[in-house]
This record gives structure tokens, sequence and C-alpha cells, in this order.
């Protein structure tokens, strides 16, 4: 389990994998982003992605589970207030495996509350010819082991 | 249909409200971001959030599909090439009622490929209370309106 004071800056560090299936894409793009390169794969051949691709936002949110059964920093995570400099780079396609890699590239204690701590990590994305499909700076906060919050 | 040529900075929109389910949170967090907080009402108790709430990833999916009702077909619209900046800044309980305004902050005909363009909006999403829970600042990528032909 890592807490705040496990995290080492410049250290990476790898997630498991997660293969895309088409009823999937479909799935989450008619709850949340039924655009018709998302949801249909006739009408997404005409667009100028060529054949159905992923929201990005299911891609996002598939690289959070990813990040959530790494258990990189689940015990010890409280949340986090956002994030900066997403780039979706590639389409993420049916059949596409994507796998996250997370480095910390900056940490600071918080002023206000010793329990806890903040860091950023630079979540980068790939699929399974290690094209990197999306990348971002997420900001995430921490408690400390054993200190009262 | 609208093209790049029909935003201009400083144009508002306000989309309409829409209500999240506890239901809806759970199922979310379920499959996407299963941590305590958002599944598990007494266990989210002792969280920071200081109760069950949506998953950020989920809030911002809730956002998106505002965006895109409004499209609905009626936008030359491209894709996105990404978000400058997100913030969750409250959490979303359940039977919150969100409401979003954007406003178009900057628009760019592609150097590279003329035959599109990029619109840069800002985002405010707040709860029933008037509370900002999320801002966002993102890309859409929309194509330019088509030469007449003669």
């Amino acid at each position: 389990m890592q807490y705040y004071e496990d995290i080492v800056v410049g250290q990476g560090r790898d997630t498991g994998s997660h293969t895309f299936t088409e009823e999937a894409i479909i799935e989450f793009a008619r709850q949340f982003d039924p655009q018709p390169f998302h949801i249909d794969p006739e009408a997404a051949k005409k667009t100028f992605f060529g054949g159905i691709i992923a929201s990005g936002w299911h891609t996002a949110a598939t690289v959070m589970r990813l990040i959530v059964d790494s258990a990189i920093a689940l015990e010890a995570s409280l949340g986090s207030p956002g994030f900066d400099d997403l780039a979706w780079l590639k389409p993420v396609r049916p059949g596409d495996t994507i796998r996250a890699r997370m480095t910390c590239v900056e940490k600071t204690p918080s002023r206000s509350r010793p329990g806890i701590g903040s860091a950023r990590f630079l979540v980068e994305v790939f699929n399974q010819k290690d094209e990197m499909v999306m990348r971002f700076t997420s900001i995430g906060l921490m408690r400390f082991r054993n200190r009262a919050l | 249909m609208r093209y790049l040529e029909d935003f201009a900075v400083g144009q508002v929109t306000h989309y309409p409200p829409r209500t999240v389910s506890e239901e809806e949170i759970i199922a979310f967090a379920r499959v996407y971001d299963p941590q305590p907080f958002h599944l598990d009402k007494e266990a989210a108790k002792q969280s920071l959030f200081g109760g069950l709430c949506a998953s950020g990833w989920h809030t911002a999916g809730i956002v998106m599909r505002m965006l895109v009702d409004h499209m609905a077909g009626r936008y030359a619209s491209m894709g996105s090439p990404g978000i400058d900046q997100l913030r969750w800044v409250r959490p979303v309980f359940p039977g919150d009622t969100l409401s979003l305004k954007g406003e178009v902050i900057d628009v760019k005909p592609s150097r590279s490929k003329p035959d599109r363009g990029v619109v840069t909006s800002r985002y405010e999403l707040r709860n029933q209370k008037g509370e900002i829970v999320l801002t966002m600042q993102s890309k859409g990528m929309y194509a330019r309106r088509p030469q007449a032909k003669d």
C-alpha cells in the first residue's frame, strides 16, 4: 500500500491492461457520448475516424479503473482535485488493449492539513502497439501513513 | 449545420439541468471507479467528502452528455483533441441537480489542415445551491463551412 511518503518523484508504475469491446464502447457512449462515431458502426465508417471508436471519456474512465485496480494508492487516496493537459492522441478501437503508466512529477505536503499531501502524476496511456493514445497530468490528494487527517 | 465560422469569442450557452441519482452513481463507480466513497454510504461518511459522492469521471461524463445533447447533429463536430484543465471543485451527491454554462474563449482555424479549426471553451457546472462543482477548459474540433460551388 502506497502512502504519501512512499511516492518517489520520477518513479513510474505500470497498471494492468484492458481490452475494449465494441459492445462496451457503444454502451458507454449511449449513456455519456452518443455521437455517431461512438455508437453506430455503419455511420462511423463514413466519418473521418473510418470506424467506431471509444469515447475519449470512456478511455479516461477505463484508465481510472486500471489505476484503482493496480492499488497504486487506493487506501491512501483522498480523491483528486482534477487534472491538466489531457490529450486524446489516437483513437481507441474495438479490440484495442490499453495500459497506463503513472509517473510522479511533483509532490507537496499540505500547508493547512498535516496528514495530507498532494502529488502530480503524468499518466501515459498506450495501446497494444505501444502507441500513446492519451496522456494527462493528474493531481491526487493522499494520506500520510500513521498521521491524523 | 453549424461550422467553425459560427463560433465567436464570448458566446455563452446554458444547458438544461440534470439530476443525478444514487443508483447511477454506484453503477458507474462499480465499473470505472470502485473506491469506497463512490460505492458505500457508510464508508463514505468517514471520507473527506462526508458522504457518498459521484466519481469525478462520472460527473465529467454527465457534462459530455449535456454537450452532445445540445449539439445533436447540428454541429460539424470532429471530436476533441483534449482538455486543458478540469477541476472537481465540490463533490456531487445523490439528488443533486446540475446545470452547465459554457463560454467560448478562443476560435482558431488550423494552420496545417484548412478544412477545420479548434474552439476553446470554459465550462462551469453548478449544483442546485448555485455552488460550482466542476470547471473545465476544453477544446473541440469543428469543420469549416464548405465553400459554395458554382
